[in-house]
């Protein structure tokens, strides 16, 4: 059957009837790639019971969840079983998650960048993950460079999609319920093995050496959460200190954790600065950054060669891999 | 054989990367070097962040082989000359300067003097 192309009226179907009429004598004259020809007869709606009850549940109970909620918020379509967050009746397993609204980003950016504490300080305080944390001050400050100079923000857009999502906001000066767990850890591939290890049953096994039997050189899951000093003060409250001086230990060891983490970055890009020597021309600065081309391996294609490497494919534009970059410079 | 210190061009259509390689001078230009002691990518880049307009080019390389095999006869091609020749920082080469004086504009045709015509 030739494709139908539907049209508005039913009117017309009468002048397709004459035109398709006069068509009839050229389809023998035609080239077979016309003759198929398309037809013009308007395709009949189909409606099944379904259909039928659906359109006139939106004109009754549904056109409720046409709109969020005037005191914002999401309008989800809730029965006596399911939750607030939960946008599908049927699948008690999709959530939706809270997001931080306008004033809870502020308050962020506010403790961060005003009053100087540290992003593990205040990931802690509110519960909301590290990297959320980074990620709010950076978009903070891009917004506020984008005010002072004077560049039109997408306000309404974002006003729009908030008022339909759950938000969360935060209380300053009081304990606030967290947005999100934030000790996760992030799962290391070496641990992604099964793995049989025999041990005496008087031995103690701790979390070291069940690091150190996935890998030489792994931490524990101890030093990998994103905030270790938080496990040190509650070994503290257990010892028995007072709430206030293991919070002060706390925010203490996170600004050192913080001092050092920069220390490192600064020496990283020193070392950087050094080993490259720069030549100013009139158009362009040449980085010259010493390599050793020595250090090619055995069959000459040792991972790190400097340039690229001959007989080798280049997977660059490989499907499935990353093209996109991964960090911010 | 003589050796040539050149380019290789490696990279993509309109996205040039080139490996520094030390080859016989008769091969193909992406055929296997001696060694490869370095990249050049000629594409200028910004640094992030950085609002001023200026561009910089990265290069690798190991000086070390380089000037070893400048030791040994090996021979730069003209933009390898010019790489290596840059300033006192990387100053493997002496710069092959094409013409040290500033240049001076070539007289323009009002200013020649015709030659005088006897008057009758």
């Amino acid at each position: 059957m030739p494709p139908r192309i539907p049209t508005k009226s039913s009117a017309s179907s009468a002048s397709a009837l004459v035109r398709s009429s006069f068509a009839s004598p050229c389809t023998s004259q035609c080239l077979p790639s016309c003759r198929a020809g398309f037809s013009t007869t308007p395709s009949r709606e189909r409606s099944t019971n379904l259909r039928r009850a659906f359109l006139q549940w939106t004109r009754t109970i549904g056109a409720n969840y046409r709109q969020p909620k005037p005191e914002g918020g999401p309008n989800y379509i809730s029965n006596a079983r399911s939750s607030a967050l939960q946008p599908f009746p049927l699948n008690a397993q999709f959530r939706s998650s809270r997001v931080l609204d306008e004033q809870a980003r502020e308050l962020i950016w506010e403790k961060v960048m005003r009053q100087g504490e540290t992003l593990k300080a205040v990931s802690a305080e509110l519960g909301v993950d590290l990297t959320r944390v980074a990620a709010v001050v950076r978009l903070k400050e891009v917004e506020k460079d984008w005010i002072s100079k004077g560049k039109k923000l997408a306000t309404p857009y974002s006003k729009a999609v908030l008022s339909m999502l759950p938000t969360k906001s935060f209380r300053p000066g009081v304990q606030n319920q967290p947005l999100e767990p934030i000790n996760e850890l992030h799962i290391h591939t070496a641990t992604q093995k099964q793995l049989f290890w025999p041990t005496a049953e008087s031995r103690q096994f701790t979390r070291e050496d069940a690091a150190k039997a996935f890998h030489a050189k792994m931490l524990s899951a101890d030093k990998r959460v994103p905030h270790p000093e938080l496990i040190q003060m509650e070994k503290n409250l257990l010892r028995g200190m007072s709430p206030d001086d293991a919070r002060a230990r706390f925010i203490n060891a996170a600004e050192q954790s913080e001092r050092k983490a920069a220390e490192k970055q600064m020496k990283k890009a020193m070392a950087e600065e050094q080993a490259t020597k720069k030549v100013n021309t009139k158009r362009f600065e040449f980085r010259f950054k010493e390599v050793d081309s020595e250090l090619v391996g055995k069959d000459g294609r040792a991972p790190n060669v400097v340039g690229w490497k001959y007989g080798m494919p280049h997977y660059d534009r490989k499907k499935g891999l990353v093209k996109i970059p991964t960090s911010v410079p | 054989m003589t050796i040539k210190i050149r380019l290789a061009r490696f990279g993509r259509r309109n996205a040039p990367f080139y490996n520094i390689v030390v080859a016989h001078a008769r091969t193909a230009r992406n055929s296997k070097p001696l060694e490869v002691i370095g990249t050049y990518d000629p594409i200028p880049k910004a640094d992030p962040y950085d609002d001023s307009g200026r561009l910089h080019k990265d290069i690798k390389l190991d000086t070390l082989r380089a000037k070893y095999w400048i030791g040994v006869g090996a021979q730069p091609t003209d933009t390898m000359w010019r790489l290596l020749s840059m300033r006192k920082q990387v100053g493997i080469m002496e710069p092959k300067y094409r013409n040290q004086q500033p240049r001076t504009a070539p007289q323009l045709p009002a200013d020649i003097k015709k030659p005088e015509t006897p008057s009758a």
